[in-house]
């Protein structure tokens, strides 16, 4: 054996065990690190913050109900006001193309981490979509506003709340797998995604009414959209959100409700698959 | 031995593709149709090797030679393309310091977000906090984000993360090659503690000095294929032994190429340097070895009151000795217009090292340069089995009080 030039020094103690824990505690350890990191690095960048993410719905809200309610003279499902029914929507659907959005980029924009770094990568994803959703939950405040100023009812319906908001999440979580995963190998698809989600935006009934498409349910191109207004899971979460938030009642339409679930749960397993089969030439690639 | 192996890597190997074009959009891929062209080039092929726990595996090798992506198979981050890796324990890669940290934030708030990444919780990192920061000597910046860092506290606050990690199975990647020297020491100690408790490193590094000092076994990787794994002392040497006969072979070519133009001031110039060892010329020399440097020159008249000089510097500028003739003896004396001067060490004390000389001629009455011929001309000096460490032996040797009795052997 070599002499050692300076490591003679004799070592008192040494560094202190980490306790034991399992995988699942250490990924959630790292998940809570990584939604914190993500969340804060969305209010730094910006003067007003958290007060932004508040604003940028309001005023979108203002718009459209100038737009929809009073130059188109849309009438809202239970004659709720415009106001009420558009905020919710867009606060639900700012929460899932938040989500989408980021958890595309998730992956390549972390590329210094995925290349030195060994973790669950999945987690980058995950925490951009959980990011996503804690801006959502800080956003519901908004609706204290509307139910004093409407008077909309309070009620049981609202126990319901947490599985409207956990649809869209296992949504946004499945579609946002895939993408992660696709934005790797092709880094146009975050262009294309931004253009998509506008162009699904309108193909949901949130700025709108629902009966609005029944309405005009004729010709090819009608019928068209209404089968994708049909099948769009989003569609059915807003709607059941509408009737619990701004009416105070029971879903209206359950089977949709169970659809929207299933479907978001066949794209998180296809998107878990999807990923974890990609991830092995993530290094390779990003 | 019943203990199972902490890592396990069988038959590994690992190709990477070489795009000549490379089509990284969907919008370029449909209109080329395709991904790209490329090459097949196997980065590790068909590698095997169990490292038992509580051991330390040294992976050495030339630049592109498969080392870090052997340790970046073994780390999870690669997935080979063929083989397996096994890996039982806990596992840290540190790959690169400070590659999980995030220029917005704080030290402390990347010292949480590093720490989670490497696998470790909070609340381990709350707990030894405090030693990371000491540890670091930032304790004033560490509210500071860490963009405002110089270069060397980014990397002292990675360090320090780094060598709080509590793994059981650790994997280095020539992060010790950086950092100041006082700092690298701290550090090296601190993987000698974990060494201590039993932990399992794989270090890759091109620094033998540092592979010979922490490792109990070595790996040496040539072209993507184990050459040699085995104790530390043997692989290192096989290792050194191939590097140097390539470079003797180099060496030996720049001797060739490299005649000496004679001109210098007043005619008087140098037209042959040559290094002369036990069997005759040569580059390479063993600490110990007879060694002698053979200068010749060439002047129009015969020389009076000329002084030589010679200058060993090693690579990295240390000045090992710098010798010149005596003035006294010649400054009357009439040296032949051409000779051979010589400079012979019976026992070279010189320790390993790339050495370069300085040759020089100069007139005693003024001081004023021949010639001079800067740092020409590499030799190599390589101590094996020494245990010495430094530029040259002193002559040294140790005085210890008689043995009592001998040791009882275990």
């Amino acid at each position: 054996m070599a002499t050692k030039e300076f490591l003679a020094v004799p070592s008192v103690g040494g560094p202190a065990r980490v306790p034991p824990s399992g995988a699942l505690a250490r990924n959630r350890e790292l998940l809570t690190e990584l939604v914190r990191r993500d969340v804060k690095a969305r209010y730094r960048g910006s003067a007003l913050g958290v007060l932004w993410s508040l604003l940028n719905p309001l005023l979108f809200m203002a718009v459209y109900t100038v737009v929809f309610s009073v130059l188109l003279a849309a009438v809202y499902p239970g004659g709720v006001p415009a106001a009420a029914y558009i905020l919710t929507g867009l606060l639900v659907w700012n929460f899932f193309s938040q989500a989408v959005s980021f958890a595309t980029s998730s992956v390549l924009s972390n590329s210094g981490l995925v290349r030195k770094v060994a973790f669950p990568w999945v987690l980058l994803t995950v925490s951009s979509v959980t990011a996503a959703l804690v801006n959502y939950v800080i956003s519901l405040v908004l609706l204290i506003p509307i139910y004093i100023i409407f008077h909309l009812p309070v009620g049981l319906p609202m126990l319901l709340l947490p599985v409207l908001v956990v649809i869209p999440y296992v949504l946004a979580l499945g579609v946002g797998l895939l993408l992660a995963a696709g934005n790797v190998f092709f880094r146009d698809l975050e262009h294309l995604v931004q253009v998509g989600l506008l162009v699904w935006l309108y193909l949901t009934p949130i700025v709108y009414p629902p009966n609005l498409v029944a309405q005009h349910d004729h010709g090819l191109g009608g019928h068209v959209f209404s089968l994708f207004f049909k099948f769009n899971p989003m569609t059915w979460v807003i709607g059941a959100m509408e009737n619990v938030v701004t009416r105070g009642l029971w879903p209206i339409h359950w089977h949709g409700l169970v659809y929207a679930a299933f479907v978001a749960a066949v794209l998180l397993a296809l998107g878990i698959v999807v990923f974890q089969r990609a991830r092995r030439r993530f290094a390779e690639e990003v | 031995m019943g203990a199972p192996s902490a890592i396990e890597v069988r038959g590994v190997r690992k190709r990477f593709r070489i795009y000549h074009q490379r089509n990284q959009t969907l919008k370029q891929t449909l209109v080329n149709r395709g991904r790209g062209s490329y090459e097949e080039f196997w980065a590790v092929r068909d590698v095997s090797c169990t490292i038992p726990p509580g051991s330390t595996l040294g992976i050495i090798g030339a630049n592109g030679s498969g080392k870090s992506t052997l340790l970046k198979c073994i780390a999870g981050i690669l997935v080979p393309d063929a083989g397996s890796v096994k890996v039982r324990g806990r596992l840290a890669a540190l790959l690169e310091i400070g590659s999980g940290f995030h220029p917005e934030y704080s030290g402390r708030e990347n010292i949480y977000l590093n720490g989670a990444l490497l696998g470790l919780p909070r609340r381990y990192i709350q707990s030894v906090f405090a030693e990371i920061v000491a540890f670091s000597e930032l304790e004033r910046f560490i509210d500071n984000p860490v963009k405002t860092y110089s270069s060397g506290q980014y990397m002292r606050l990675g360090f320090s993360v780094a060598v709080h990690l509590d793994p059981d199975v650790l994997l280095i990647d020539e992060v010790l090659a950086v950092g100041d020297q006082a700092f690298q020491r701290r550090c090296l100690d601190r993987i000698d503690q974990l060494k201590a408790q039993g932990r399992t490193i794989v270090f890759v590094s091109h620094g033998l000095g540092a592979v010979r000092d922490l490792c109990d076994t070595a790996l040496w990787m040539d072209h993507g294929v184990a050459r040699a794994l085995g104790p530390t002392e043997r692989v290192v040497g096989e290792y050194i032994a191939k590097v140097n006969q390539m470079e003797a072979a180099r060496l030996e070519q720049e001797m060739t190429s490299h005649p000496i133009l004679p001109g210098g001031r007043a005619g008087v110039g140098i037209t042959e340097i040559s290094y002369v060892g036990r069997d005759g010329p040569t580059a390479l020399f063993e600490t110990g070895d007879p060694f002698e440097l053979r200068i010749a020159y060439t002047a129009p008249v015969p020389l009076e009151g000329a002084r030589f000089y010679v200058s060993f510097v090693r690579e990295d500028g240390v000045v090992a000795l710098t010798v010149p003739t005596d003035d006294r003896l010649l400054h009357d004396k009439v040296l032949p217009a051409q000779g051979m001067a010589r400079l012979v060490i019976p026992r070279l004390p010189l320790l390993e090292g790339l050495f370069r000389v300085t040759v020089g001629i100069a007139e005693i009455a003024t001081g004023e340069w021949y010639t001079l011929l800067d740092r020409i001309y590499p030799f190599r000096v390589n101590t094996t089995d020494r245990a010495e460490r430094g530029v040259a032996l002193l002559g040294q040797s140790w005085s210890l009080p008689p043995p009592l009795r001998r040791r009882l052997s275990a």
